[in-house]
């Protein structure tokens, strides 16, 4: 158990907003004695129970696995999305990576195309927009298909699953100086592109994810590399390269 | 229109600042050979000047697409600004960078090192370009022997050279240009281009500031 050597007072400046259709404005509260142990979302459970003791409205906040995996939580801690450690969701950031009489300052994901819901939660429908643009497979039944049966070279596959790895938290756009969500469907595009099984489709699905991502009102990237440094699973920015590739591609040829 | 479908793309648009910004870099790529005679001698400067201008069908083509060039590059680039900051309605109250090893300062400020480098171009061209072609050896010579002139001239070619920095890699990630192998190569010459051009262009108005040529 934790000591009182490992426990920290903290002052916290959070974005509280009641709905999409109301102002919102920062509130500072005030945590003694949080154990470095917790994580970043248990220390807002901690807050949400002194709230809720008190009779005030507990923070809203989205989180699901909180093992880093799926890619619902995620808030912008002290100017970065997913807080200051590299390849990190909020979920697995924890709070020994912050001192004593620290404050730190909570913002949603900011982003005309994330509509904020209430709080920290914000609504991130416009990349399922841009992934369902990309197309869908029917799964009919029969037996299952052999896994190996279409051979795939090793560094392709890694490639593709590099790309695949994006669990679509929206930190890059968050992160984006300019909003753009090109990061999301750099990596979506690659991972279909890369793969034989995603060849018939190949075109129409860089054009297609490509128009749904203007349509949201995304910006355009303008290479400043910050969705890869707060990227949780370290996508790089070459799969906006070949994004680029295969959208020019499937423009002209 | 599948062109025009292309242009009004955010990809199509980040290809024209590529394509144009390319065009602009083998423009200047010929400008500083051309003006590298400055460094013989004004009688060399001023011949090479007359030759140029004894063929006025290539002038003629010359500055009109070159101009068409900046102009498309000058307004996608101001429009692409705008709609970059229509993207976040409510900006953060800390945003910080998450990279400090990339070249985020010359990224950042790319509209305003571009506007910077606008001023100067109409300065230059209603001055240079556009004057008598006839005595601008001694135009040359006259605006490089004032100081604050040949600072401001300097100051310029640092504004191109922060330009370029960040535009050359750019410009080569647009293109589709990022592979292990050579990324090396392109992370180097962003930087190699720039400081050349700075040096080249940077050390003419020193020649005649301090006197070297005259």
């Amino acid at each position: 158990m934790s000591t009182s050597h490992n426990n920290i007072d903290l002052s916290l400046e959070i974005w509280r907003q009641k709905n999409s259709r109301t102002l919102g404005d920062f509130e500072t509260y005030q945590l003694q004695s949080i154990s470095t142990d917790m994580s970043f979302l248990e220390m807002l459970d901690v807050l949400n129970e002194k709230l809720t003791r008190e009779g005030k409205e507990p923070v809203a906040f989205d989180h699901d696995c909180r093992e880093g995996i799926c890619g619902t939580c995620g808030a912008v801690v002290n100017g970065i999305a997913h807080g200051p450690e590299p390849e990190t969701t909020l979920c697995q950031l924890h709070m020994r990576h912050f001192d004593s009489g620290d404050t730190i300052v909570i913002e949603p994901f900011r982003s005309r195309a994330f509509p904020v819901q209430k709080d920290l939660i914000v609504d991130r429908g416009a990349l399922d927009r841009v992934i369902q643009a990309g197309g869908y497979v029917s799964v009919n039944t029969g037996g299952t298909p052999d896994g190996n049966a279409i051979p795939i070279p090793s560094p392709t596959a890694e490639l593709a699953m590099d790309a695949a790895s994006c669990i679509g938290c929206g930190a890059c756009v968050a992160s984006c100086p300019n909003g753009s969500a090109m990061l999301f469907t750099g990596a979506k595009i690659s991972q279909f592109s890369l793969l034989p099984q995603g060849q018939p489709e190949r075109k129409e699905r860089a054009l297609a994810m490509v128009k749904a991502m203007d349509k949201e009102g995304f910006g355009n990237c303008t290479n400043e590399r910050e969705c890869e440094a707060v990227c949780p699973k370290g996508i790089s920015i070459r799969n906006i390269a070949r994004m680029n590739r295969e959208f020019v591609k499937a423009s002209f040829f | 229109m599948w062109f025009i479908d292309f242009i009004r793309s955010s990809i199509g648009k980040k290809w024209i600042m590529a394509l144009t910004g390319c065009c602009l870099v083998l423009f200047l790529c010929s400008h500083a050979a051309g003006n590298a005679t400055l460094f013989v001698g004004i009688p060399l400067f001023q011949a090479y000047a007359d030759q140029l201008h004894s063929h006025p069908l290539i002038i003629s083509i010359l500055s009109k697409g070159l101009s068409t060039i900046f102009a498309v590059h000058i307004i996608t680039g101001i429009l692409l600004t705008l709609q970059n900051r229509n993207a976040r309605d409510q900006k953060y109250k800390v945003q910080k960078r998450a990279k400090t090893r990339n070249n985020s300062q010359a990224a950042a400020t790319m509209v305003y090192s571009g506007l910077f480098i606008l001023l100067f171009l109409v300065l230059h061209t209603s001055v240079v370009s556009f004057g008598d072609h006839s005595i601008i050896g001694e135009t040359i010579q006259n605006l490089f022997s004032s100081f604050f002139v040949s600072i401001f001239y300097i100051m310029a070619f640092i504004g191109l050279a922060l330009h370029l920095s960040h535009g050359f890699w750019s410009m080569l990630q647009t293109f589709g240009l990022n592979h292990p192998s050579y990324e090396r190569l392109i992370n180097v010459s962003t930087y190699v281009l720039p400081v050349f051009f700075l040096l080249l262009f940077g050390s003419m108005p020193l020649l005649f500031l301090f006197g070297i040529q005259n």
